[in-house]
This record gives C-alpha cells, sequence and structure tokens, in this order.
C-alpha cells in the first residue's frame, strides 16, 4: 500500500461560531449511545421485564419446589426428602445435613444413624467399609455396587420390583411396622454365604429377591435400601413408606443425613494439576483468553458500515452451447451430432470450392473427390452415408470430416501459397 | 468505538506482571492479573474521553465530473476539523468496490483544532456507470492510542465513468478512407451516392468527360478575349444523411463472450461508427432500449455527440427482460421521418430469441437502410474444430449448430432486406464501420 498523500492547509480565518460563513458540520450516520439507548427503549424495557420475571420466578419456585439434590435434606421437590426430615425433626431427632466424609464420619463415631445416598458413585469402597466400622447403625440407600463389596459381601443387586410388596418376610420392627411398600422398589439378592453372616431381607417379591437388606456388619446394624422410592417427599405416603423410612432413619436421637458433596468427589490420590503447576499458569491461560477476546474486538471491529453496490447481470455465452453439448451426450446422439458437423463441413467445403451455397451432396462429394483425388464413394461415405456404431466411431467420423477439410484447403491454397511458387 | 493494536499489546504485556508475582504465589498472580487489567482498561477509558470526537468535522470533495474507464483519477477528500481537540484519525472513505480504491483506503490524518487536511486517494475504477461514494468513516484515536472513537458520517460524492471506447484506434485508417470519398478529394466521376459538390477549371489530368460544356460556355476568359475557359463539374459523396444507431439493452446484451459483455463491444461499435459518420458529416442518433427508451442522444453533432453519446451509456447496463422490438420503428421515427441508416446492435443467434426482431425488420427496411450488428461467438468457432475425443466432439457439433443457428438469422435477416455485420467482439467495431463506408461509397445511405 502507499500511503495516500496528505497535505496540509492554511488554517481557514477563525470564525465566530454563529459566522454564517462557517462550513456546516457533515451529518452523522451513526446513532450517538444516547440516540441507541432511545430507539431501542422499548426492546431494553421489555428484557428488562423479561429479566425481572425470570428471577422472581426463579425466586418463588426456587422456595416452592426448587431443583435441589435426590434426597436432598431441604429440598421440598417430589425427589427431595424434606418431609421425612421435617417429620423426624418433629419427633425430637437431630437431624443433621452432612456434605463431607469427615463430618459423616464424626457423626458415626459419636453414635449417631449414618444415612448415606451416594448418587454419583464418589465414594471409594474404602470409605464405605470405614463407616461400617464405626456406625452403629447405617442406612445405605441405593447403594451401588462397591458399597455392596465393602459393607455385604454376598449381596447382590437384583432388578426392580414390578409392583407393590407385601411379603414383609423378616422380623426387622419398622419392617414390620411398614407391612407393605409402594411399588418402585430395587431388589437384593442375598445368597447363601451372605444369609449365614447373618444377613437377611425384608419384603420380598416373587423371585427370592428382598426391597431391604439388613444385617449385622463389623461395627453396627446396616441396612440396605436398594431404592429411594421409600424416602421420596412424592412417594413416602404411598403404602408402608413412611413407618419404613421413620423407622430406618428414626432409631437413634440423632441422625446424619450424608450425601457426599463436592469436595469427596476430588479426593483423589493423585495430586491435582493446579498443585503441579507454577502459580501463575492460571493468571497467564486467563490473561490468554482476554487477549483473544481483545484482539478479537480489535480486529473484528468494523470500519464503518458495508458498502453496497448494485451489479449488473452478466451471463456467460457459452453456456447454451455447453448444455446442447451436455444433452447429446447424454442422449448419445451419435448421428445428430454427426450430421450437425457435416453440415458445417458441407458449407465450408462448398464455400472452398466456390461452389453455390445450396449445392446438393451428391455433386458436392464428386467435387472434393475430384480435387482431393480420393475415393468419390469414401467420400460419400464420409459426407453422408456412414451411421456411427459407437463412441469411437463417431470420434473417428469426426476426425476423417476435419481431415477432409483440412485436404480440400491445402489442395487449393499452394496456387497462391508462398510454398508452390515458382 | 474501537480498540487499537496498541492496546491488545499492552494487555499482552500484562504476563510480566503477572508471572514476575505468580513466583511468589498463585493468589498473588490473579491479583496482579486484576491489577494489570484495571491500569489497562483505566488507560484505556481515559483516552477516549480525551479523544476528539469524529462527528464534529466537514467535509469538502474535488472529484473530477467524468473518467474514461480504466483511467486513474484523484479522489480529494478536505477534512476540517470543528472541534477544540487535535483530531488524530483514521479515515475510511466509502467508495463503491467497483470504484477501484488504489491501497488499503485507511488514510491517517492529524488534524489539530479548527484547520482542514486535505487525501488523496487514487481510484482505478473497474466498472462503467456512475461510481459513488455516500460515506466517511472517522476513527478518532486518543492521544495514548489505546481507544479510539469512531463514527460513519454522510459524505455523498460521484465519478462518472464513460465507457473506454478502445475502438478508436481504427479510427484514423477509416478517416483516410474516409477522406478519399469525401470532398476533400472531389471525385470527377459522377457515381451512386455522389452529389454536386463544384464547377471548377480544368487542370490537366481532368477527366475530359467531365468538362461542363454549358459552365464552360459561361466562363469568358479575360485575359483572352473570345477563349472561353474550360470547367469541369466535380462531386462528392452525399453528406447530411442520418445515421440512427438502437443498441439493445435486453437479456441478450448481458451474455458475457471473450470477456465482454455484447452491450459493451456495442457501444464500442457504436462509439467508432458514431465519430466516424460525424467526421463525414453525417448526422447520428443513439438509442438504447429494450422494453422501454433507456436512453437518447438526439441532435448533437461534432466532438459534443461523442461527449453526449459516452455519457448516456455510462448509465446504462443490461436487464433480464425480452426486448421489445415493436418499439423500435416508432422510436425511429420519433428520430427521424427521412431515410437513414439504422444500426441495430442486438445478438441475432438463434431464430427462438429473434423472432421479435424478424417480424419487425419489414416496417424498418420498407423505409430505411438496415444492418443488423451482432457479436459472433469465437468460442465457438474454436470449439467446431475440436474432434480430438467423444466429448470435444460433442461438443463441437453443439457449436456447429450454435453458428448454424446463427447463419439462419442471418439468412432470414437478408431476405427481409436488412444486412448483417458478424464479428467477434475486438472486430465487430471496425467491420461495422467498414460497411458504413461501404455504404457511403455505394450510395445506399
Amino acid at each position: 500500500m502507499s500511503p495516500p498523500a496528505t497535505t496540509s492547509l492554511e488554517a481557514p480565518p477563525p470564525t465566530a461560531p454563529d459566522d454564517p460563513a462557517a462550513p456546516a458540520g457533515a451529518t452523522a450516520l451513526t446513532p450517538t449511545i444516547r440516540a441507541t439507548l432511545r430507539r431501542r427503549r422499548i426492546w431494553i424495557v421489555f428484557a428488562a421485564l423479561v429479566a425481572l420475571g425470570v428471577l422472581a420466578i426463579n425466586l418463588i419456585g426456587g422456595t416452592a419446589r426448587g431443583g435441589g439434590p435426590l434426597l436432598g435434606s431441604d429440598n421440598a421437590a417430589p425427589g427431595g426428602a424434606k418431609a421425612l426430615v421435617e417429620v423426624l425433626r418433629g419427633h425430637g431427632v437431630d437431624v443433621t445435613p452432612v456434605d463431607s466424609y469427615d463430618l459423616a464420619l464424626d457423626a458415626a463415631k459419636s453414635g449417631s444413624t449414618v444415612l448415606v445416598y451416594d448418587e454419583l458413585g464418589v465414594l471409594t469402597a474404602d470409605r464405605y467399609s470405614k463407616l461400617g466400622l464405626y456406625a452403629d447403625r447405617l442406612v445405605v440407600v441405593a447403594p451401588d455396587f462397591v458399597a455392596l463389596e465393602a459393607l455385604a459381601p454376598g449381596v447382590r443387586l437384583a432388578g426392580f420390583a414390578s409392583g407393590p410388596l407385601d411379603d414383609v418376610a423378616c422380623d426387622v420392627p419398622a419392617a414390620r411396622r411398614a407391612g407393605s411398600l409402594s411399588d418402585g422398589q430395587g431388589l437384593l439378592r442375598v445368597d447363601d454365604d451372605a444369609a449365614a453372616d447373618g444377613w437377611r431381607g425384608c419384603f420380598r417379591d416373587e423371585g427370592d429377591a428382598f426391597a431391604v437388606v439388613t444385617g449385622e456388619g463389623r461395627g453396627g446394624e446396616i441396612t440396605l435400601v436398594p431404592a429411594t422410592t421409600s424416602f421420596e417427599n412424592g412417594r413416602i405416603t404411598e403404602h408402608g413408606n413412611a413407618a419404613l423410612a421413620i423407622g430406618l432413619t428414626g432409631a437413634s436421637e440423632r441422625l446424619a443425613w450424608y450425601l457426599p458433596g463436592p469436595t469427596d468427589a476430588a479426593a483423589g490420590e493423585a495430586p491435582t494439576i493446579a498443585e503441579l503447576t507454577p502459580g501463575w499458569v492460571s493468571p497467564v491461560l486467563a490473561l490468554a483468553v482476554i487477549l483473544t477476546i481483545a484482539a478479537g474486538v480489535w480486529r473484528g471491529r468494523r470500519f464503518g458500515p458495508l458498502v453496497a453496490e448494485n451489479l449488473p447481470v452478466q451471463v456467460p455465452a457459452g453456456e447454451t452451447s455447453e448444455g446442447r453439448a451436455r444433452l447429446y451426450a447424454r442422449n448419445t446422439a451419435r448421428l445428430h451430432a454427426l450430421d450437425q458437423l457435416r453440415i458445417g463441413s458441407i458449407g465450408r467445403l462448398a464455400q472452398a470450392l466456390r461452389l453455390p451455397r445450396a449445392v446438393d451432396v451428391a455433386s458436392l462429394a464428386e467435387a472434393v473427390a475430384a480435387s482431393t483425388g480420393r475415393d468419390p464413394v469414401a467420400v460419400r461415405q464420409l459426407l453422408v452415408d456412414a451411421q456411427p456404431v459407437g463412441d469411437a466411431d463417431l470420434v473417428r467420423l469426426a476426425g476423417e470430416l476435419g481431415d477432409l477439410e483440412a485436404d480440400v484447403r491445402a489442395r487449393l491454397a499452394p496456387e497462391t501459397g508462398p510454398g508452390r511458387r515458382p | 468505538m474501537a480498540l487499537t493494536g496498541r492496546f491488545v499489546l499492552l494487555v499482552a504485556l500484562g504476563v510480566v506482571p503477572v508471572v514476575i508475582a505468580g513466583l511468589t504465589g498463585a493468589p498473588e498472580a490473579w491479583l496482579a492479573l486484576v491489577g494489570w487489567l484495571f491500569v489497562v482498561v483505566g488507560a484505556g477509558a481515559v483516552d477516549l474521553s480525551i479523544a476528539a470526537s469524529p462527528r464534529r468535522v466537514a467535509f469538502a470533495r474535488e472529484l473530477p465530473e467524468r473518467v474514461r474507464l480504466g483511467e486513474p483519477v484523484a479522489s480529494v477528500l478536505v477534512v476540517q476539523n470543528l472541534g477544540g481537540r487535535t483530531m488524530r484519525a483514521t479515515v475510511r472513505d466509502g467508495w463503491e468496490p467497483s470504484a477501484g480504491v488504489d491501497g488499503a483506503n485507511r488514510t491517517r490524518l492529524v488534524i489539530p483544532p479548527a484547520e482542514r487536511r486535505r487525501m488523496t486517494l487514487r481510484l482505478v475504477p473497474v466498472r462503467r456507470g456512475d461510481r459513488r461514494t455516500a460515506q466517511v468513516t472517522i476513527r478518532s484515536a486518543g492521544p495514548l492510542g489505546l481507544w479510539a472513537r469512531q463514527a460513519t458520517l454522510a459524505a455523498p460524492g460521484r465519478v462518472r465513468v464513460l465507457p473506454p471506447f478502445h475502438s478508436r484506434v481504427h479510427l484514423p485508417s477509416r478517416l483516410t478512407r474516409l477522406r478519399e470519398l469525401d470532398g476533400r478529394t472531389p471525385l470527377l466521376i459522377r457515381g451512386q451516392g455522389t452529389e454536386f459538390d463544384s464547377i471548377r477549371e480544368y487542370v490537366r489530368g481532368d477527366d475530359v468527360r467531365s468538362i461542363d460544356w454549358r459552365a464552360t460556355a459561361r466562363h469568358i476568359d479575360p485575359e483572352v478575349p473570345g477563349n472561353a475557359r474550360l470547367m469541369v463539374r466535380t462531386w462528392r459523396p452525399e453528406r447530411d444523411r442520418r445515421i440512427v444507431i438502437v443498441a439493445d439493452t435486453s437479456r441478450t446484451a448481458a451474455a458475457r463472450i471473450a470477456d465482454e459483455p455484447r452491450l459493451d463491444t456495442a457501444y464500442e461499435a457504436s462509439l467508432l461508427l458514431a465519430a466516424l459518420a460525424t467526421h463525414a458529416g453525417d448526422r447520428v442518433d443513439f438509442l438504447a432500449t429494450d422494453r422501454r427508451l433507456r436512453g437518447r442522444v438526439h441532435g448533437a453533432t461534432g466532438p459534443d455527440l461523442l461527449a453526449r453519446m459516452v455519457d448516456t451509456m455510462a448509465g446504462i447496463d443490461a436487464e433480464l427482460l425480452e426486448a421489445d422490438w415493436s418499439l423500435v420503428p416508432g422510436l425511429v421515427r420519433q428520430v427521424t421521418s427521412r431515410r437513414a441508416l439504422v444500426v441495430l446492435l442486438t445478438a441475432a443467434d438463434s431464430p427462438g430469441s429473434s423472432r421479435g426482431l424478424l417480424s419487425m425488420l419489414p416496417q424498418l427496411t420498407s423505409r430505411h437502410t438496415v444492418v443488423v450488428a451482432s457479436v459472433a461467438d469465437p468460442a465457438l468457432i474454436e470449439a467446431g474444430r475440436q474432434h480430438d475425443d467423444l466429448e470435444a466432439v460433442y461438443r463441437a457439433a453443439a457449436a456447429q449448430r450454435g453458428l448454424d443457428d446463427g447463419e439462419r438469422v442471418a439468412a432470414a435477416i437478408r431476405r427481409l432486406g436488412g444486412q448483417t455485420v458478424s464479428a467477434s467482439p475486438p472486430e465487430l467495431p471496425p467491420a461495422l464501420a467498414d460497411r458504413y463506408l461501404d455504404l457511403k461509397a455505394s450510395g445506399q445511405l
């Protein structure tokens, strides 16, 4: 780019602001920020109202039924367990929500009943064993494979019950009081070794599986309830769900309601990336992100609006001919194509031989044969009669037509051409 | 508002304090990052607040009215700072892309308060017609050059780009031929297409058959009483004929042949013919039409004619319409009631699209001499010669078919009393000029 020339002009004579000779400023096409705000006022108000509405709905709905975790002790949604917790508190049970393993372990050591519901499966076998060792009474809701292996080897997951269960089949007081359970229960199967270890099931279904399994662990009593149904706000009133849930959790004065939290999830043994890298790496990465945004704004900011231009319509002229050629090719119109070429050749040959435009082909063929010394029959064959039997034949005939024309021209040209001049 | 590269660089430099602070610990590094961003954004905001307003400016343009296509033109924009602060501006003049701004169209100007600065852009327009600019965008940076204010202001400007008239290279040779025909080399032979010019004294070498005896008898030689001076008649080609050039601007004129739209070739041919005819003393009128009259030049002569023709042509482009040929006889009648040479610049290449032209033609040929000039596609002729493989053969057949169609239309035009001129784009203007000279020489105007 060659920098455009700029030259300085002498300053115009100083003018008073109200001097009529003062140049009028150019009209700005870009609206000012204030004008933009004024023009978009309705939309801005509308957006603000929508934002307020969403906020209000969230606030109200959040207290009413909010999302919250499944079986959350203060979650009033159908999947929460606030109903059970409030009832327990109403009966004088000291319910403590716990979200870290250490607190849960402390509670277990101090003699609380511990309810564990590990929705995301973050607890390790080691931790389950430890809980089972220290807790006097441990209720594991929806135990996963790890939990079963650690606490009750020999008890296996066995799918889901197909309907309500009313075969109590054991003498656990809570189960006796409940009498029956609603549908939606998970099932566990107790094998012979486990049965020998003292594990027994309650609420048998048609198979040999149970909706509640209790037994003596190494530390205290352990109850396994494979489904959350009996504890959920939405289902606790069905059948004997409430009696079972209250009976299992309200047996002692204190209850630790343990849902593993974020601190338990990241409790891996390996050090995190943040611990391995120097302190400045994360801020520099953040700076890089900011830098990218700034550079994007720098390069992406348009220098004024795009300039529109009306362009004239222009059509490539060869399209018609190309299209016609493709049409011939698709229909393999060999004879038709060859005839077109012949018509052209005949016209040019007649012109070269100074014959009238409307000469008949037979006499033209004779004239051509006479001037080139070719066989008249062969020439006539080429110019009229031959039919192309295949693609190769068509190409050959077209080539021969071209050769014939060149031949005639060569025969006629030498009389004036420089080569034969004496 | 806009950011500058300098600001981005400044943000990037933040890596130094962040790393240095990070050697002691992560929280310090975060603190350094936030602190640096505060400093940088603060500097930018301060810079923006003391930048001159890009809205308080006045513009003046200095532009030539017309320019021939392909020639450079200097677009001068004078920017006056009406504000009270020195403006450090980058200016973009909003020319259309076809105006062909040479360079990046970003001009840096530093304008003290109440002063003016002149910036010059070099334009090389790439398309004829009116090339316009509607706005000027100014980005006014602060003294630190971190943040800038930006505004687009109205500053209309226009340059009319005229057709190039490349074919004027053919003009001198045709003028020489014209002069041979013309009265400046008076003819002694009365022929078709000549009119009586003058009677002058016989000089040795004149044809004795051209001696006018009656004039000789009237011219008594004063020096030798009783002797008469021999007088001869001279003749010259007819003058003051009417020529009406009709350019077809319909959809066929949009076709691009040998990288030039048919319409542009038609313009070249019209200009050469008009230049030649106006030198020959004939009167030229120009019409551009499709379904309505798009442009008309009437009653201009000499240099004014060419100027007005290029001016009219500049703004007319082909439209995707079928031409309405039934308009043309009426338009020609409006121009002249006398016998004239009517030159139709159109595409006579397929019987289907030429039906309107052919049905109208008898109305013109009954009163006027009609020449239909059309552009032949050299690509068709070239394709007709290729027989190398199957695809080429089919293409050659199709090309031959196209040529035959054109030939058929030309034959039909000739049968209806018109004449045809057909040549490739660079050859059409001289071919048409030659046809005009032939007609003039044979007195068919």
